[in-house]
């Protein structure tokens, strides 16, 4: 069997199972928001209302229907291509949860490249200098950082930047008094996003200098390393030109892993720093019985995870042939 | 609708390639664009339609009721300039003001007011429908400047429920022909109010600005309004304290005393406002069920609450503790004379006694299940602790806010639920549908209790039938005198939500939805952001 | 639970502890949780006050009287802590042993049968990890009500793919060694391989597995609470924390105690977790 043909037929598994997940995932979740008490034409309807009034509510919305009903009709729209309509947003789904998406692509993005430069950085310099202090330290940081929850240390982070330092904004994506434009705009942007992307950041950067720093000592230790030591390559520039590139493998994988669940992990931090993001929306949409953004934004997030892998695999058989597709 | 998205995604980009710039403009807060922190997002903005606490508190500064309300809840002209009252209150005539404009230059006239009675209010606004719903004929509309409201019985309390938090009027050009509920028109609003829509980015912000067309004069007094959509209140207090933001429509509780302490800065109460107003937190006892069917073990537990302690602690005084069935917020229906229950286990334990709870070895007469949802913890864990003392033991039954609702008022499998009835403007609004055993449900926010007294449905009938305040007034307070001795429900705080502006701005009209329509900055040197 | 799941197996593969200090931070994360357990077994012992029971004025910051101060309620902080951390024990062993028992069970099902039931658990596995399971529990949660019961168990259902795949991995990689295949050819029983070859070379990293389910079992209980999907009938560190998250800057305290109470026994969870991974023979 040719590589071609090897990596096609991986590529159809992998294609295959991704649509099962993802039909898996629409049901379960519709199964399970429609089996939960409480009747949503109370969230999505007026309050106040007499009996005929919630009756004709619920026609309107087709929740009188039966689940297996609803379930079908649902099916059929999802496969033509229509998610349904917000009962919240008074919207066509897929634009909800369009507009949120460059939202937490910024916040996302932001703090990936944060773990990296957090992580592959703290653990290029541990191997530069071997100081036994400074691996102290970073083991340390990293620990803590990799075990407390975000919200927490975000929490703290607000109070010390924002509310005692006054450096930087407690919340939101921008800045409510002006309407910018232009580059104005952009750094008013990045400006906000920078702590909840360096409190999201903080846990992956925590895995990334650790994996790092594992997989560069262990090249150092290798025969063909050692040898370019004793031929006298510098230290540094030995680092950073073999034993930082075999490094970079792992951290690849662990971003690409990363990057498939950002959709759904950083809702807490959006929560916490009022981000507009999709994780945000569906925490609020599930208290809202918003059924149809509920599903949408589940089926969104579980194709997220699952393409991410499909191209984190892909990526590190790139970068490492060693590593086969299977 | 504009949006970000766009222009994020080549920031995304911009990021991902340069990394993140750390320069930052200095805010120059600008005194005629007032920001205010909200929430949750409205979604569509067609008041007509929905109740929705999100939506109101913007569509409200955009579009305009027949009358409005003035602090003591009384009618005001609005888009109506004068009304009679005729046919012995069945018919209420309303002289439409001449020259208004909806924002897209279109005049208004009497057509709107009806389509959006018959279109709108009486098929999707589920409180205005409850209410005239049987009661309000047709809608006549003689020329363009009158309508006629006919009413199939006389109706004292009418012009209290048309502000523009419960019968906004919406234009019938932009909503003939559309789906009042998925329309179009509802992502661009077109009000005749006081700002006009500019843009909606979702989940971010919402831009309105001065309408310089307003029919009154001089008004509004700031140039632009804009709504930031701000989910963790922490965040919005934050941003209040910073500067970003001028007004927030809801404190923590927490946060509240250093608000207060803050220069720049003034915590406001609030009885009213776009979510509903004179609202009342009250405790509902299954009267079905023992043992809140026996009127002594009701009184008993009553003497056992201290609303002290839970208006202080758990809604951090963000209102007064409830003497009975109607708001204090209310004053021209509202007595405290009758009969009260104070604090006072010592007597609880001696009604337990007398109703035969007599207590068992572990000093435990009887256990009932608090349902309550989610924002309702504290207040249940302050409950369980005052009840322990008098030897009731309270489960807490903590569910998702509408499973909560399902089930105290639908399916009614619970012990003791809460909810928050806002009186309204007038309690034939608000506090008629607790009582009256005509509403027993099974729907939301109705007579959860399931308290049934013909006496009390019958004076509530004649309380509104009478046009005259002082007759209505001896009406209701012959109903809180009765209530207040049967303690159907267990009245714990009139509520007065707490709001916080900087004091750059004054002129907040707090009391009803149009809160913006006066504010205007305070012209002298503006204090310096802290 | 903001790491990826496959992060965590990604961590556990090339831990940064091996050879370095794998007995050390065994102990360090084996003292941190042995004290959690002694905290919580000891609670009703070292603070019999009920940790429900009004005991002193609103916010007050720590004193002698309330070391840890009072929260919105004027309850004691310190109380609430020392009970809270038996559920947090509760919670945390649910993780751990679903990572264990149903990691154990389906991994070496999968790697014993082969062929079609390995392909089958290994999709189910599959399937179980690319769900969006913080959100899953979330939403059941809010949907079905914030009962302890209900979150362990919704927790404990998605705690086990990792130490799955992990276990099967290692399984198959046993069975194929010489001593295993020597064994058989000399008669032993598949169970008996299993019981004395198989599992003494797992068992630490079927430990470090479970380790780490507890430490995010703990936070996801946490982060459930901070949304306000807690069990409000129970105290426990994720119930002071979110309500703690109003009161930041009004109490540093309520947040601060249950904050580093969680950071601690998580780290603790991590600790143990990695000086499992590494006193385990190499090349496992």
């Amino acid at each position: 069997m040719t590589h071609a043909t090897s990596a096609a037929r991986w590529l159809m598994r992998r294609a295959l199972f991704a649509v099962l997940v993802v039909a898996g995932v629409t049901t379960l979740t519709f199964v399970l928001i429609h089996l939960a008490p409480g009747d949503p034409i109370y969230l999505l309807a007026g309050d106040g209302g007499n009996a005929s009034y919630y009756d004709s509510m619920r026609a309107k919305y087709g929740l009188d229907r039966t689940i297996a009903e609803q379930f079908v009709r649902y099916v059929r729209a999802v496969l033509s291509g229509d998610f349904g309509y917000s009962f919240m947003y008074q919207q066509p789904v897929i634009g909800v949860v369009l507009e949120h998406l460059p939202a937490t692509m910024l916040l996302g993005g932001t703090s990936l490249l944060f773990s990296v430069i957090l992580g592959f950085g703290a653990a290029v310099l541990c191997a530069i200098w071997r100081s036994r202090w400074l691996d102290a330290a970073v083991r340390g940081v990293s620990s803590v950082a990799y075990s407390a929850p975000v919200y927490w240390t975000g929490q703290v982070f607000i109070l010390i930047a924002a509310v005692k330092l006054g450096v930087l904004p407690s919340g939101g994506m921008s800045t409510a008094r002006e309407s910018l434009e232009g580059i104005a705009y952009v750094v008013d942007l990045l400006w906000h996003v920078l702590l909840p992307a360096f409190t999201l950041s903080l846990p992956l950067a925590a895995v990334i200098v650790r994996v790092s720093r594992a997989s560069m000592m262990e090249t150092l230790g290798e025969p063909h390393v050692r040898a370019a030591v004793a031929r006298g390559l510098g230290r540094s520039r030995l680092i950073l030109r073999h034993v930082a590139w075999n490094a970079s493998i792992p951290v690849v994988a662990l971003v690409g892993q990363h990057a498939g669940q950002l959709l759904a992990g950083a809702a807490l931090t959006e929560a916490l720093f009022g981000w507009p993001g999709v994780g945000h929306l569906v925490l609020h949409a599930g208290a809202h019985r918003d059924y149809p953004l509920v599903t949408a934004a589940f089926i969104f997030i579980s194709a997220s995870v699952v393409f991410f892998n499909v191209v984190t695999d892909a990526a590190t058989s790139w970068l490492d042939p060693r590593i086969r597709l299977t | 609708m504009t949006l970000p998205g766009g222009r994020v995604a080549w920031v995304v980009l911009l990021a991902a390639v340069g990394g993140a710039a750390c320069a930052r403009k200095p805010a120059a807060p600008s005194a005629t664009t007032l920001v205010v922190a909200v929430g949750s997002d409205p979604g569509a903005l067609n008041p007509a339609v929905t109740t929705s606490g999100s939506t109101h508190p913007i569509t409200d500064q955009i579009f305009n009721g027949l009358v409005g309300l003035d602090e003591q809840l009384q009618p005001i002209p609005e888009l109506a300039e004068r009304w009679t009252v005729e046919d012995g209150g069945r018919a209420y005539r309303f002289a439409l003001r001449p020259g208004v404009t909806w924002h897209d230059g279109v005049p208004f006239t009497s057509a709107d007011v009806k389509f959006t009675f018959e279109q709108a209010l009486l098929k999707y606004h589920s409180r205005t429908r409850a209410a005239l719903e049987g009661l309000l004929d047709t809608v006549e509309t003689p020329d363009d400047l009158t309508a006629v409201f006919r009413l199939k019985r006389p109706y004292g309390p009418l012009l209290q429920r048309l502000d523009v938090v419960e019968a906004s009027i919406i234009p019938k050009h932009q909503y003939e022909g559309h789906d009042l509920l998925h329309g179009e028109p509802a992502r661009k609003p077109v009000g005749t109010g006081p700002f006009r829509f500019v843009s909606y980015a979702t989940a971010d912000r919402i831009v309105l600005e001065r309408n310089p067309t307003y029919f009154r004069q001089g008004l509004p007094g700031i140039d632009r309004l804009v709504f930031r959509i701000l989910p963790n209140a922490a965040s919005a207090v934050a941003a209040l304290e910073s500067g970003d933001v001028d007004y927030t429509v809801s404190v923590p509780g927490p946060d509240i005393p250093r608000l207060q302490r803050t220069p720049g800065i003034a915590v406001v109460k609030s009885a009213g406002g776009s979510g509903g107003s004179a609202c009342q937190d009250v405790l509902i006892p299954n009267l079905t069920r023992r043992p809140f069917s026996d009127l002594r073990v009701r009184r008993a537990i009553a003497h056992a609450i201290d609303r002290d302690f839970i208006v202080e602690r758990v809604y951090f005084g963000q209102g007064q503790p409830a003497t009975g069935p109607i708001s204090r917020l209310i004053p021209w229906a509202y007595t405290p004379d009758v009969r009260q229950y104070p604090h006072d286990p010592a007597q609880a334990r001696k009604l337990l006694d007398e109703a035969g709870l007599k207590p068992d070895a572990t000093g435990q007469r009887v256990a009932i299940t608090f349902t309550h949802g989610a924002n309702q913890q504290r207040l249940g864990q302050a409950l369980r602790e005052q009840l322990k003392a008098v030897g009731i033991t309270l489960n807490l039954e903590m569910l998702d806010f509408n499973a909560a609702v399902e089930r105290v008022f639908v399916k009614k499998t619970f012990d003791l639920g809460l909810a928050s009835f806002c009186n309204g403007a007038d309690p034939e609004i608000g506090v008629r549908r607790v009582y009256v055993s005509s509403n027993i449900g099974p729907y939301p926010f109705s007579n959860g209790a399931s308290y049934r007294n013909a006496t009390i449905d019958a004076l509530f009938d004649a309380a509104a039938a009478r046009v005259e305040k002082d007759q209505r007034r001896e009406t209701y307070v012959e109903i809180q005198r009765i209530l207040a001795e049967e303690v159907p429900y267990f009245w714990l705080i009139d509520s007065e939500t707490l709001r916080a502006h900087r004091q750059t701005f004054t002129g907040f009209r707090l009391w009803t939805g149009a809160f913006a329509e006066t504010v205007r900055p305070v012209s002298a040197s503006t204090p310096s952001k802290q | 639970m903001q790491v990826a799941a496959a992060t965590r197996t990604g961590l556990l593969a090339t831990s940064a502890f091996r050879r370095t200090s794998g007995s050390m931070s065994v102990r360090a994360g084996g003292i941190v949780v042995g004290a959690l357990v002694l905290v919580a077994l000891a609670a009703p012992l070292v603070a019999p006050a009920d940790p429900f029971r009004i005991a002193g004025d609103a916010l007050t910051p720590p004193s002698t009287a309330h070391p840890f101060g009072t929260d919105d309620l004027g309850r004691d902080v310190l109380a609430g802590v020392l009970h809270g951390a038996l559920n947090s024990l509760k919670v945390g062993l649910a993780g751990a042993l679903s990572a264990a028992l149903f990691g154990i069970g389906i991994g070496g099902l999968a790697a014993m049968c082969g062929g079609l039931a390995d392909d089958l658990l290994m999709r189910v596995t599959e399937f179980v990890q690319a769900m969006p399971r913080f959100f899953l529990v979330v939403t059941i949660v809010s949907l079905f009500g914030g009962h302890l019961w209900l979150i362990v168990l919704v927790i404990a259902l998605t705690a086990w793919p990792d130490t799955a795949r992990v276990f099967r991995a290692q399984v198959q990689s046993i069975l194929g060694r010489d001593f295993v295949v020597a064994a058989r050819a000399a008669g032993c029983s598949e169970r008996r391989i299993l019981w004395r070859h198989v599992l003494p070379l797992t068992i630490a990293v079927v430990g470090a597995h479970a380790s780490y389910q507890a430490g995010n079992a703990i936070l996801s209980e946490a982060a459930l609470s901070f949304l306000g999907l807690g069990d409000p009938t129970v105290m426990s560190w994720g119930t002071l924390l979110g309500s703690a998250q109003f009161m930041v800057r009004e109490g540093w305290w309520v947040s601060l105690f249950p904050g580093i109470a969680i950071t601690l026994t998580v780290l603790g969870c991590n600790l143990l977790a990695d000086g499992l991974v590494t006193e385990s023979p190499e090349d496992v």
